[in-house]
C-alpha cells in the first residue's frame, strides 16, 4: 500500500491538470460555438436597423459621458474634441479632471474657453471634494462640455463624482484617451430602448487596440497592424476575447465585466447600488457583479447586454513592463470582486450568475494562471523523479500548443466574417504569424504577471493601479 | 523512404492507445490549422475583391437603367427597353444582383423626381422585382420576409398593405418593426392602426422609430389617440402619451388624468409629465390628495410639474418640502419659491438669500 503511494498521487495529479485542460479546452469550443451563432444572428438583426432616425429624435434618451483624466495634459484637449464629436444628439461630456498634478485643467479652460460655475450636485455618492470647481465653456459649440476639477481619488471616486453631477438617465464611463467612433453611443443606447421584457442595466462594447492606427482630430483614419508583438498578440487576444468569449456569455446573459475603457450604465441602478467601489483595482468588473447581485436579489428581470461592433480604439501597452503592470492589476482586481462577492459562487438563488458566471471566472480566470503554474512544477517535479512519459508529455504540448493556434485561426476568420477590420493585403499573414507565435512570446508574460498579481494582492497590499504612460494616439 | 514510412507505421501499431489517440489528434489539428489557412487567405482574396464586383455590376445596372430611361417616349416601351426588362429580370434571379439591381434603382428614384421616378417604378414592376417581393412575404425565413417588407416600403408598394397588416403579429420583432415601418411611412397616422391589433410591446426604440417618420411629414390630421391610451398594451399606452405631448392632444386629458391611476409606474409618470405640456389645471388637486400614498418618482414628476403649474395658493403647500430629503424635489421646491434660479444647463443662482432657507446646506455649490 506504501509502495504504491507515490504512484497514487502521481495519478491524482494527473487526473486534476488532465481534467482542468480538457475542462478548459471544452468550456472554450462551447463558448465559440454559441459566439459564433449569437453572432450570426446579431449581424442579421443588426442589418435591419437605422441608427439615423434616433440621432435626431428630441426624445431619445440623454446620455452623459463620463471621463476621468489624471495627468493627461499630453492629449485632453484632443480627446476632449473626438468625445464631442459624437454623432448622438442627446448627450454631455463631463471630463474629472481627478487632481491632475499637471496642466490639463489650463489647456482645457483655454481651448474650450471654460469658465466656473455654480453647478447643481447631488452627492448620492461619497467622494474626493472639489479642488476649483466645475466648469462650463462660453462658447455655445461646446456646450455640451462640463469640466470638473477635484481632489484626487483614483478613478473610481472621478466615476462616482461623474454619477453624481451628471443630470441624464444614462451614463458612458470610458477612459479619457479612448477614442469613441461616431456611432458609439447609438449603438450602445439601442438595447436599453429595445428590451420590452427585462431590464438592461449596462452594456458594453467591443474595444479594439489603435496603436499604429492613423488618427487625426479625434477620428480613426486607417487601421494598421503594429509591428510590436507584445501589440499584435494583444490584438488577436482582445479579438478572442470579444469575438469569441464575450459574445456567448453576452447570450447566456452571463457577462461579469464591461471594459473599463467603454461601457454604458442604467444610471439609476448604478446609484442604488452605491457606484464605483473605490477600494478595488477591479472596479468595471466589480461594479457589474454587484449590480447584478442587486437585480438578483430585488429578483427582477435584467441584462448585462453587449455589442459586439468595434465602437472604442484605445492605446495598449506596448512594452513587458507595462503590459505585466497592467495584467497584474487585472488579476488583483479579479480576486477582490470574486472575494468580495463570495456570496453569489454556487450559489443557486443567483441563477445563471450564481452557478455559471460566477464558478467559470473562478476556475478558468481566477485559478486557471495558479493550475497553469502548478501543473509546471509538477512536471518539472516528474522530470527531477524520473517519472516522466516523454512521448506522452511531448504529444500533449503539441497538442495544447495546436489548440491555441487553431483557436486563434478562427477567431482571425470570426474577425473577417464580421468586421473585416485588417483589410490591407499581408495583415492576414501577419495574424496568422501572431497565431503562431502568441503562445510563445506573449502567454509567458501573461502568466507571470497573473502570479505576480496574486502575490501583490496577499503580500503587498500597498501597490495599487500601477502606472500606464500614455503615447498618445494622436502621435501614431 | 518506404522503409521509412513503413517503419513508421509498425511504430504507430505497436505504440500505447493513448499515443495512437495523441497521434491522431496532432494530426487532425494540423490538418484543420492548414485547411483554415487556405479558407482564410480565400476569404480573404473574395471579401477583397467582392466589392470590385458589386462596384462593377453597379455601374452596368446604372448605365442600363439611364439607357431604358433615356430609350423610349413616355407611352410606349420599344423593342431596346423590351431587351433591357428581359435582361434585368434574368439578372434580378441571383439574390445579389437583385440587391445591387434595387439598390441602383432606389439610389436614382431618390435623385430625381416626376416621370422619369414613376418610370423606375414602373420597370420595378416590369422586372419583376414586385413579384418577386411578394412572395418573399410567404418565406419561412424571417429575415427574408423583413427584406422584402423593406423593399415595398421603400418603393412604396401600397397594394402589398393586406398582405403586410397579416403578418403585423410576427414572432420575430425585426419583421414586426418593418411592418409598422411600413404602415407609417407609406399611410401616415391611418397606418398606426396596427396598434389596435398590436399584441406584443412597442419598444422604446420602435416608437422613436414611428415618431420620427411622422414628424417627417407636415399638417397631417391626427386621429382620436383615446382608444391607444385606453389600451391593455402598456406600450401602446406609453406611444400614445408621446404622442399626445408631440402633437399636444388636449382632447385626451380626462384619459391622461385616468392614466394616473394606471398600474405601471412608468405610465404614471409619463401622464403627470405631461401635465405640464398640456395645461391641465385640475390635474394638481388630484395629485395632491394622495401625493404621499404615490412612489418617489411620481412625487418627484409632480414637484416637477408644479415649477410650471403652481399658484399662488400652492406656495404653503409647497414650502413644507424645503427641506425634502429628495434632492430633486428640493430643487423644485426652491425652483417656485424663487430661492434659486437654475439655467437648461444645471447652473443655477441664487436669487434670495432669504434667513430661513440655508441654500448651501441643501445644494453643493461647485464655486
Amino acid at each position: 500500500m506504501i509502495s504504491n503511494f507515490p504512484q497514487l498521487l502521481i495519478d491524482i495529479f494527473d487526473f486534476i491538470f488532465f481534467g482542468f485542460a480538457i475542462a478548459a479546452i471544452s468550456s472554450y469550443i462551447i463558448l465559440a460555438i454559441i459566439s459564433a451563432f449569437e453572432t450570426v444572428n446579431y449581424m442579421k438583426k443588426n442589418s435591419f436597423v437605422n441608427y439615423t432616425e434616433i440621432l435626431s429624435s428630441s426624445i431619445s434618451p440623454s446620455i452623459s459621458i463620463i471621463a476621468p483624466a489624471y495627468n493627461e495634459s499630453l492629449n485632453i484637449v484632443e480627446n476632449v474634441r473626438s468625445l464631442l464629436s459624437n454623432h448622438y444628439v442627446n448627450y454631455d461630456v463631463i471630463i474629472i479632471n481627478d487632481g491632475s498634478k499637471d496642466d490639463s485643467l489650463e489647456k482645457l479652460i483655454a481651448a474650450y474657453d471654460l469658465v466656473k460655475v455654480d453647478y447643481l450636485i447631488n452627492n448620492q455618492i461619497a467622494t474626493k471634494p472639489l479642488r476649483k470647481g466645475v466648469f462650463k465653456s462660453t462658447n455655445p459649440a461646446f456646450e455640451k462640455l462640463i469640466v470638473v476639477d477635484k481632489e484626487n481619488g483614483g478613478k473610481a471616486d472621478a466615476l462616482n463624482f461623474g454619477l453624481n453631477i451628471s443630470s441624464n438617465k444614462y451614463v458612458a464611463c470610458i477612459d479619457v484617451d479612448c477614442l469613441l467612433l461616431e456611432d458609439a453611443l447609438q449603438k450602445m443606447i439601442k438595447p436599453f430602448l429595445e428590451s420590452t421584457n427585462e431590464k438592461v442595466i449596462a452594456a458594453g462594447g467591443v474595444i479594439r487596440i489603435a496603436n499604429s492606427c492613423k488618427i487625426k482630430d479625434g477620428k480613426l483614419l486607417d487601421i494598421n497592424f503594429p509591428k510590436n508583438r507584445i501589440l499584435r498578440g494583444q490584438i488577436l487576444e482582445y479579438l478572442r476575447a470579444f469575438l469569441l468569449g464575450r459574445m456567448a456569455w453576452s447570450k447566456l446573459n452571463g457577462l461579469l465585466v464591461i471594459s473599463g475603457a467603454f461601457g454604458l450604465f442604467d444610471k439609476k441602478i448604478a446609484l442604488e447600488v452605491g457606484g464605483y467601489d473605490t477600494k478595488t483595482v477591479g472596479e468595471d468588473m466589480e461594479i457589474i457583479v454587484r449590480m447584478r447581485r442587486y437585480m438578483e436579489e430585488q429578483k427582477v428581470k435584467y441584462r448585462v447586454a453587449y455589442i459586439p461592433d468595434p465602437l472604442c480604439w484605445t492605446e495598449a501597452p506596448d512594452s513587458y513592463k507595462i503590459f505585466i503592470s497592467q495584467r497584474n492589476r487585472w488579476t488583483r482586481g479579479t480576486i477582490e470582486t470574486l472575494k468580495k462577492h463570495r456570496k453569489i459562487g454556487f450559489n443557486p438563488k443567483y441563477n445563471s450568475l450564481g452557478i455559471l458566471s460566477y464558478p467559470y471566472w473562478f476556475f478558468f480566470e481566477r485559478l486557471a494562471p495558479i493550475m497553469e503554474i502548478m501543473g509546471l512544477a509538477y512536471f518539472a517535479l516528474l522530470i527531477v523523479t524520473n517519472n516522466v512519459i516523454w512521448s506522452y508529455a511531448l504529444f500533449f504540448l503539441i497538442i495544447a500548443y495546436l489548440f491555441t493556434v487553431l483557436f486563434s485561426i478562427i477567431t482571425i476568420i470570426a474577425e473577417e466574417l464580421t468586421y473585416h477590420q485588417y483589410t490591407k493585403k499581408g495583415m492576414g499573414l501577419q495574424l496568422i504569424k501572431t497565431a503562431f507565435t502568441e503562445p510563445i512570446l506573449n502567454h509567458p508574460f501573461i502568466l507571470y504577471a497573473a502570479l505576480k498579481g496574486n502575490f501583490d494582492y496577499y503580500f503587498n497590499k500597498s501597490i495599487k493601479w500601477g502606472e500606464m504612460t500614455r503615447k498618445g494616439m494622436s502621435n501614431n | 523512404m518506404l522503409e521509412f514510412l513503413q517503419n513508421s507505421i509498425d511504430t504507430f501499431n505497436n505504440s500505447h492507445p493513448i499515443i495512437q489517440s495523441c497521434i491522431y489528434w496532432t494530426l487532425i489539428l494540423i490538418v484543420s490549422i492548414i485547411t483554415l489557412i487556405f479558407y482564410l487567405k480565400n476569404l480573404r482574396y473574395k471579401l477583397r475583391i467582392k466589392g470590385r464586383i458589386e462596384a462593377t455590376y453597379q455601374k452596368k445596372y446604372e448605365s442600363d437603367l439611364i439607357e431604358y430611361l433615356y430609350a423610349g417616349d413616355d407611352i410606349n416601351i420599344n423593342e431596346q427597353q423590351k431587351q433591357i426588362i428581359k435582361y434585368l429580370k434574368k439578372c434580378a434571379e441571383n439574390g445579389l444582383k437583385r440587391k445591387i439591381i434595387i439598390n441602383t434603382f432606389l439610389r436614382l428614384k431618390d435623385d430625381i423626381s416626376g416621370e422619369t421616378a414613376d418610370a423606375i417604378q414602373n420597370l420595378y414592376y416590369q422586372t419583376g422585382l414586385l413579384d418577386s417581393a411578394t412572395t418573399r412575404l410567404k418565406s419561412k425565413k424571417w429575415n427574408t420576409v423583413a427584406r422584402a417588407i423593406r423593399e415595398l416600403t421603400q418603393f412604396e408598394i401600397k397594394e402589398a398593405h393586406d398582405d403586410i397588416i397579416q403578418l403585423i403579429n410576427h414572432p420575430k420583432k425585426e419583421v414586426r418593426n418593418e411592418i409598422q415601418k411600413y404602415l407609417v411611412k407609406l399611410f401616415r397616422f391611418d397606418g398606426l392602426e396596427f396598434l389596435d391589433v398590436l399584441e406584443s410591446e412597442l419598444s422604446e426604440w420602435d416608437q422613436i422609430q414611428l415618431l420620427e417618420i411622422l414628424n417627417k411629414f407636415n399638417n397631417l390630421h391626427i386621429p382620436d389617440i383615446g382608444n391607444w391610451l385606453r389600451s391593455t398594451n402598456q406600450s401602446v399606452v406609453s406611444f400614445a402619451l408621446k404622442l399626445a405631448k408631440i402633437y399636444k392632444q388636449f382632447d385626451a386629458k380626462d384619459d391622461i388624468i385616468t392614466l394616473f391611476n394606471h398600474p405601471n409606474t412608468e405610465i404614471r409618470v409619463e401622464a403627470i409629465n405631461l401635465v405640464t405640456q398640456l395645461g391641465i389645471f385640475e390635474a394638481v388637486e388630484i395629485l395632491k390628495k394622495d401625493l404621499f400614498d404615490r412612489n418617489l418618482d411620481e412625487q418627484i414628476a409632480f414637484f416637477k410639474m408644479m415649477e410650471e403649474m403652481s399658484m399662488p395658493d400652492d406656495l404653503a403647500f409647497i414650502e413644507e418640502h424645503v427641506q425634502h430629503e429628495n434632492f430633486y424635489i428640493r430643487i423644485s421646491v426652491m425652483k417656485i419659491m424663487n430661492l434659486i434660479t437654475v439655467d437648461s444647463n444645471n447652473t443655477f443662482t441664487i436669487n434670495n438669500a432669504d434667513q430661513n432657507y440655508i441654500i448651501d446646506k441643501n445644494l453643493t455649490i461647485a464655486s
